[in-house]
């Protein structure tokens, strides 16, 4: 750091810190500005789509902690409510997990109560004996949960007229042994049981026909009482088998999104479908590194280099060009005001241009059409000047703040203004230019090579028969 | 080009109507329309440019042109689908003889008033010869490590048991000037200056070059299948041909006044590589080496490290050295790389609420210069940032917060933007964004300033994928002064 440079700093630096301090403040008010808008926003929550399943006349709504207190078992999935050890859960899970995607598998409202240890291993069910369409089933729509009539053998209710259930003889068959919050006088209703469908495709047939069996997506529901949604299966799970390429799996797993994702409506692009009315669905950080955090914009790039095809599962070209080739400007790239701004923004290069722009197109054009730029239309050509002075910026003696520095530094930013001719006047050889010489150190070592395989810019700045042009001969 | 354009739209016209007699098949006709007034001011205030845009699209796409329908549990079935999109992107507030090459006084070469481009338009098999087979066939996109491009050609894309890839391409690489390209380049390699020289003079703006068709190739070979891995390496070469201007003052002395022949335009390499342990972690990164230039241009890594279930810590390190176009003057001049290393955290706080918050240094070097004691100028210099975003994301609402600061020796810039939108009966869209931003050029100090700005948005979306809406942008610095923006746009998408 130069000298000059730091008493410069020194002599800006109170003005600067007051403010920046401003600025701060601004910013905290504005960050309090937006929690108080989340605070204020509307609490509803994402409703489910379709019901499963549901009961046809009930109306009221239970929790587990309005249930008869005679019943304690089949409420939760281990006693007493403890949590669910890993090994019990889908494969698939992390220790202390957050459960299944609440946008393919949406929240669900379990009004019964279930033991399911009792039934396999205390009266030897298995999984088909009440889920019998697991065997069959083609499509996740497809309602698994048994209805009430596969309990009627063993509880000798009847649910066969749902609009007039009649109880068992004992109590095994009332209707509050299993309806959680059902209360003598409640007649023919009890609470809504919703499972929504799932948004996703799946077909358990041809899981069991390849003699995959029900933990291996479900975990232990063996072990637990109540199955909940957290023994629905994990993505993680899933590849643990689906890491086959598509079209040649032969049978095999396959990897490809759409094995188990809903796609769109071919007309509507065919890409995979992301938005339900139980929320968004966006990529868990552990696939392809693509959490789509709010910064995510200033880091995809290590995503799409390395696949294209990923993110073309869920985005059609349009959405990348709007930015990467676009007319209006994305205003969480560029935000405010940032016409004004880019100058030090492009001398920084923190966001890099080139990204979407051709500096030599995009940049050139405008800085020409605006007048700023030195080959400008002579009748829109400022007359005032955009870099230091020239004493400073472009004088044959070299010292802080010399264009050369800049150049070296950061050539895109000059590129994004200036044609070749603005650098030839002064940069060109001998009997084109003034002769101040660009090239690097060592240049002459390699330029044989970009002679030969292009040499129109070497003809730019040295005649053919230069002296100079025939070191690299 | 308006009689281009015609032919396009009628092409366009004629693919979407052609398929209608298939049974199957699926189309798609979007349109994007969004109208801009605004001006753009020097710092000094006085107003320069009035800009009243309209950009419009059309986009046609159809879909499964073959016809065969996927039967449950069998082998997927071949596909063939269409895609295109042409632009209108015109500035009615430019002046004719901004676009009038004879009007040398005015004429901004490269500059048209309103260009039409096709952005896309290709023709996409997959899953052929029992899922081995795919190909592209039009103007299409590729993207990789090296960045967008986009070619006119054919791409065939062999799928292997073994879990991986090869991909083939061959075409004309998309170059501004050129027909249904729009007048400035887009997907070209940077650092030369071409168009259409059509009605220039000669010795008029030499630096501006008459562009060509641009012959290209590329290949590569990229992982399949698995979830946890992917790779892709890939290669391309496009050339230059013809005539190019080579003599930049035209004082009759000086010779060749052009170069002609073939010759290299870009020869890259690019490696990308993504790897993921879902317990622990990831790692990403890429490199991309230009053979002409023969250098590495970019190398950039990513590693992260889960800490728990909600945070995600991150390790960057990003080196950059621009190189050019082989046609252009700038990969010969000495200039030094720039180096960055990075840290972020990522809390997902809530499964709604997720902050980011991240710190970055930015090495800058060049030659040292020690002969101008007592002010010698030193051979690295760092630039420094961090910046903090936070997001709220409901299914009606959406607020974020994006703010960043950088410091360096060309200047500083500090600010943040506040953004929310609430969609209202899934029809009224509701958006704002308040911002502040404080800015300050060392180079020229005395264009630093602060700068507040909001807009204010309304929209209504009125059938599944359609919308229209106004946006109010308002933004003041002590520069410029108060400065409107008016963005209206529309959305339309219409399927079958």
């Amino acid at each position: 750091m130069s000298a000059a440079r730091s008493s410069r700093g020194r002599e800006f630096g109170l003005e600067r810190r007051m403010s920046r301090s401003a600025t701060a403040w601004l910013l905290l008010v504005m960050a309090m500005l937006l929690a108080a808008a989340v605070a204020g926003a509307d609490p509803a929550s994402a409703s489910a789509s379709a019901s499963a399943s549901g009961s046809a006349t009930a109306t009221a709504t239970a929790s587990a902690a309005v249930t008869a207190p005679a019943y304690r078992s089949g409420l939760t999935p281990l006693p007493g409510d403890q949590k669910v050890p890993t090994r019990l859960l889908p494969p698939g899970s992390f220790d202390d997990d957050p459960g299944p995607s609440d946008v393919i598998f949406p929240s669900q409202d379990l009004t019964l109560r279930f033991n399911h240890k009792l039934h396999v291993q205390g009266l030897h069910q298995g999984c088909t004996s009440c889920h019998a369409g697991a065997a069959t089933s083609n499509s996740a729509s497809d309602e698994i949960v048994p209805k009430g009539v596969a309990c009627d053998r063993c509880h000798r209710s009847d649910h066969s007229d749902l609009h007039a259930v009649k109880a068992g003889p004992d109590e095994s068959g009332r209707c509050a042994y299993c309806h959680v919050g059902y209360k003598d006088g409640d007649g023919n209703r009890v609470a809504d049981f919703v499972i929504p469908r799932p948004n996703m495709v799946f077909s358990h047939q041809k899981h069991a026909v390849r003699n995959i069996g029900c933990p291996q997506c479900h975990g232990a529901v063996q072990e637990l009482e109540l199955a909940t949604r957290d023994q629905m299966p994990r993505m993680r799970g899933c590849f643990r088998c689906h890491q086959m390429p598509d079209a040649l799996s032969r049978g095999d797993a396959k990897a490809a999104c759409d094995t188990c994702h809903v796609r769109a409506p071919a007309s509507q692009g065919g890409v995979i479908r992301s938005v339900f009315a139980s929320g968004k669905l966006l990529p868990p950080r552990w696939l392809h590194n693509a959490e789509h955090g709010p910064d995510f914009v200033e880091r995809h790039k290590t995503v799409a280099g390395a696949d294209s095809q990923f993110c073309a599962n869920c985005h059609k070209e349009d959405f990348c060009t709007d930015c990467h080739d676009g007319r209006v400007r994305p205003r969480q790239v560029h935000p405010n005001d940032y016409l004004s701004m880019h100058p030090v923004e492009a001398r920084m290069e923190m966001q890099r241009c080139q990204s979407c722009h051709r500096e030599q197109s995009f940049c050139v054009t405008c800085h020409l059409r605006a007048g700023v730029g030195e080959s400008s239309p002579a009748a829109v050509k400022s007359a005032a000047r955009f870099h230091p002075p020239q004493a400073i910026w472009s004088s044959p003696v070299r010292g802080p703040g010399h264009h050369a520095f800049e150049a070296q530094r950061n050539l895109s930013a000059c590129v994004s203004c200036h044609v070749e001719r603005d650098c030839v006047a002064c940069h060109g050889g001998a009997g084109i230019g003034a002769g101040f010489d660009i090239h690097p150190a060592g240049f002459v070592s390699g330029c044989g090579m970009q002679l030969r395989r292009n040499p129109r810019p070497c003809l730019v700045c040295h005649q053919p028969g230069d002296a100079a042009l025939s070191q690299c001969r | 080009m308006r009689g281009r354009a015609i032919v396009v739209v009628c092409l366009l016209g004629g693919a979407a109507a052609w398929p209608r007699s298939a049974r199957a098949l699926d189309a798609e006709v979007t349109s994007d329309t969004a109208s801009q007034f605004y001006d753009v001011r020097s710092p000094t205030g006085t107003p320069i440019l009035m800009r009243s845009r309209l950009t419009t699209t059309l986009g046609v796409s159809a879909y499964d042109l073959l016809d065969r329908p996927q039967e449950a549990g069998q082998e997927k079935k071949p596909d063939l689908f269409f895609r295109a999109r042409l632009r209108y992107d015109a500035d009615y507030g430019a002046a004719a003889e901004e676009a009038t090459p004879g009007n040398l006084a005015r004429v901004v070469p490269g500059f048209s008033r309103g260009p039409v481009d096709l952005m896309y338009a290709y023709v996409e098999g997959r899953r052929f010869f029992h899922g081995l087979l795919g190909f592209k066939l039009g103007r299409q996109y590729v993207t990789d490590a090296m960045g967008w491009w986009s070619f006119d050609g054919g791409q065939l894309r062999v799928t292997t048991p073994a879990f991986f890839a090869l991909e083939a391409y061959a075409g004309l690489e998309v170059r501004g000037g050129m027909p249904l390209s729009g007048p400035l380049g887009r997907w070209e390699a940077d650092g030369v200056w071409r168009g259409d020289r059509s009605g220039f003079d000669p010795s008029a703006y030499p630096s501006f070059l008459q562009n060509d068709v641009a012959p290209a190739v590329g290949c590569a070979i990229e992982t399949a299948g698995v979830s946890w891995l992917h790779g892709r390496l890939s290669y391309r070469r496009v050339y230059n041909t013809n005539d190019s201007i080579v003599s930049q003052f035209s004082n009759g002395d000086l010779s060749p006044v052009t170069y002609s022949g073939t010759r290299i335009s870009q020869e890259r390499l690019g490696y990308s590589l993504n790897a993921n342990a879902p317990g622990f972690g990831g790692l990403a990164g890429g490199l991309v080496y230009d053979f002409y230039a023969n250098t590495m241009t970019s190398v950039f890594a990513t590693a992260d490290v889960y800490l728990g279930k909600k945070v995600t810590a991150s390790l960057d390190y990003d080196y950059y050295q621009p190189t050019y176009d082989a046609d252009s003057i700038w990969n010969f001049f000495a200039q030094y790389p720039m180096n960055d290393v990075g840290g972020r955290v990522l809390v997902d706080v809530t499964k709604k609420w997720s902050l980011s918050a991240g710190g970055h240094v930015r090495v800058f070097q060049n030659q040292p210069v020690t002969d101008t004691i007592p002010d010698p100028v030193a051979a690295v210099s760092f630039n420094g940032g961090g910046s903090l975003g936070a997001r709220f994301r409901r299914k009606d609402t959406m607020l974020s917060l994006d703010a960043s600061g950088n410091f360096g020796d060309g200047g500083d810039r500090v600010g943040g933007d506040v953004f929310g939108e609430r969609v209202l009966d899934a029809r009224y869209v509701l958006n704002a964004r308040v911002g502040l931003w404080q800015w300050e050029d060392k180079l020229r100090p005395d264009r630093s300033t602060a700068s507040f700005g909001y807009v204010l948005g309304a929209g209504y979306r009125f059938l599944h994928g359609s919308q229209a809406g106004l946006e109010w942008e308002n933004e003041i610095n002590a520069l410029v002064g108060l400065r409107v923006r008016l963005v209206a746009y529309l959305s339309l998408a219409v399927t079958k």
